[in-house]
């Protein structure tokens, strides 16, 4: 069985339909790219899946429970990580706070009143492989874009989920932090699955195995790059956009 | 290196601070002075209360006085039954029951006759109010100002039940003529060192118990919270019940300050749950530093202190309001993380290695 089903997801916004009958299989490990012109939807998409958004026909269904209901710290618990499209971190808390907060095996009000440790190696690898070693006691919001980027990514290893969302994740980002964040993803995919929202064909070209294409908050067209940049459809999609390689 | 010299330096600021409490005594002889400290001593720990929710979990408490209020109402019903011999009419029942009417003593104040129940019940009360009102507002998703609106009409109506309840509660006036609490023996006069002792371990208390919350993992959350909760609740985490957490253990520390309140002043009235006191805690934690117990701490017994000895002082009798006022301005505009984000600079400069210290300057302040 698939880690994910969305199944003919529906989600309305003050009675305009982003998502209108959406179905997406995600199997474990597996790492999806999703894409499409502007309002087509992935981004809501993202959201109906960690409990963001909330659709109201269909259902969606992750290792077997039915989340459309559960309250989004339960469905973050249940093994799905998400990256917003803007970077959001603590701003106020250090760079190694940030990646104990993000380290969430343990929830409980109660169970997380013992004294904190200080030194998790395990965060403080975490720290060196994105680069953030030297500003692990750094508030975040002393960080760059670009930093803050990584910091989150960093986060998102640090919570471990079984299945990561990513929105954009190189927005901003310079080719050579681009490349990395591929190789990142590359690394990521069989332990973990990913879904990853992305604009950056050339980004797509190099991690993608199977890409969605999204188009009028439906699936449009699903295959290896080279299928779908042949696809009738998905040319007739992006008309007037210049096609899907100058998305 | 650098975080155990920070750490260092903020633990002996700490056990300094506990130390000029606990000397206060020694050096002092005068028992009104003491009284006044005392009084003093117990809004530092109302505002380590506040900066608890406030300060590290951005929840702005505007009802902080109703658990302070509840408190020292529970801490008075036993104080006024052990006056009974001498202050009350026939049947035992406390004087201003006698003068409304009442029969026979509630059902509610029969508890108290025990003085473990009333302590327990100053927490409880106050704790238990803080869950409900916490599990409405923090599980239907109310966030900021609009908390504040709702501990804020809740402060008003718990008041105002107060003061139309006079039956029961002694209306305006309040409960009056209180023995002084007897606990082990001990004798708490209002105006004894052993009072103030009590006052200045419920502070000392109330720091430790705040510094280990704050230095847990509930209390990385918790700071986590307060800079953007919705990140928070993608990371797995149960925002509502960290929030309810936070307030709850705000409103048992304030109750205990509450209970040490009627004790010290020898009354409990309506003015001990008034949106005055209430604003006054805001204004502590501001001056000090909110995210900073100690700050918050420092910030109350300066700002009550200074407080004091103007409006004692003849000459700013009509304009100490005006003066404090002033300084409020001042400190909030000049230093919005209050006076104890100068500290935090000086700390943070100073356990710098030297060469970094010159290269450069103070621009990355706020570790502590």
């Amino acid at each position: 069985m698939a880690l994910l089903e969305v199944k003919g997801v529906q989600v309305k916004f003050n009675g305009f339909l982003a998502l209108r009958g959406l179905d997406l299989k995600i199997e474990a490990g597996e790492l999806r790219c999703l894409i499409g012109p502007n309002g087509a939807g992935k981004t809501t998409a993202l959201d109906v899946i960690c409990g963001k958004a909330r659709p109201s026909v269909g259902e969606i269904v992750f290792d077997g429970h039915k989340t459309s209901r559960l309250d989004e710290h339960r469905i973050a618990r249940l093994g799905v990580g998400r990256k917003f499209q803007v970077p959001s971190v603590f701003r106020e808390l250090t760079v190694r706070e940030n990646l104990d907060v993000a380290q969430s095996k343990t929830a409980g009000v109660f169970r997380n009143l013992g004294p904190r440790k200080r030194h998790d190696p395990a965060l403080q690898r975490l720290a060196e492989f994105v680069g953030l070693a030297d500003e692990r006691d750094e508030p975040a919001g002393n960080l760059s874009h670009g930093q803050t980027q990584w910091l989150e990514i960093a986060m998102l290893m640090a919570q471990d989920s079984r299945l990561i969302l990513l929105d954009e994740p190189t927005a901003g980002m310079t080719a050579a932090e681009t490349r990395k964040t591929a190789e990142l993803c590359r690394r990521l995919k069989g332990q973990h699955s990913l879904i990853v929202v992305e604009h950056d064909m050339g980004f797509i070209r190099e991690i993608g195995d199977v890409i969605s294409v999204m188009h009028q908050g439906r699936l449009l067209a699903q295959g290896t790059v080279a299928e779908i940049e042949v696809d009738p459809l998905v040319k007739e999609a992006y008309l007037g956009s210049g096609g899907i390689s100058h998305a | 290196m650098r975080q155990l010299l920070l750490s260092r330096a903020w633990i002996a600021g700490y056990a300094l601070l506990a130390i000029a409490i606990l000397a206060v005594p020694v050096a002092i002889d005068d028992p009104y002075l003491l009284n006044k400290f005392a009084r003093y001593l117990i809004f530092a720990t109302l505002a380590v209360a506040l900066s608890l929710s406030w300060g590290y979990t951005g929840i702005l408490n505007l009802g902080q006085a109703v658990s302070f209020g509840l408190g020292s109402y529970c801490m008075a019903m036993a104080l006024k039954l052990k006056t009974m011999p001498i202050q009350t009419g026939t049947g035992g029942l406390p004087d201003f029951m006698v003068w409304n009417n009442v029969p026979s003593l509630p059902w509610f104040w029969q508890p108290f006759h025990s003085i473990g129940v009333a302590i327990a019940a100053g927490i409880a009360v106050p704790v238990g109010l803080a869950l409900i009102l916490g599990w409405f507002i923090f599980r239907a998703r109310v966030a900021g100002v609009y908390v504040s609106i709702i501990t804020l009409a809740l402060l008003v109506i718990i008041n105002l039940l107060i003061i139309d309840q006079q039956r029961f509660t002694g209306g305006f006036n309040g409960l009056t003529d209180l023995s002084d609490l007897q606990v082990m023996g001990i004798d708490f006069d209002p105006y004894s060192a052993a009072t103030y002792y009590l006052a200045a371990g419920a502070l000392i208390l109330s720091l430790i118990v705040g510094l280990a919350i704050i230095n847990s993992k509930t209390g990385l959350i918790m700071q986590a919270i307060r800079d953007d909760e919705t990140r928070v609740r993608y990371f797995g985490y149960d925002v509502a019940a960290y929030q309810i957490f936070a307030l709850s253990v705000s409103a048992g520390i304030s109750g205990v300050a509450g209970m040490l309140y009627a004790v010290v002043m020898a009354f409990a009235s309506p003015t001990f749950l008034s949106v005055q006191l209430s604003l006054s805690i805001v204004i502590w934690c501001a001056v000090g530093g909110r995210a900073s117990l100690i700050g918050a701490a420092i910030g109350a017994l300066l700002v009550t202190g200074i407080q004091g000895s103007l409006s004692e002082t003849p000459i700013f009798l009509n304009t100490w309001l005006l003066i404090m006022g002033a300084l409020f301005v001042a400190v909030v505009l000049l230093l919005p993380k209050g006076l104890i984000s100068l500290v935090q600079s000086a700390i943070t400069l100073f356990s710098r290695p030297v060469a970094d210290r010159t290269a450069t300057p103070v621009n990355k302040t706020m570790v502590g």
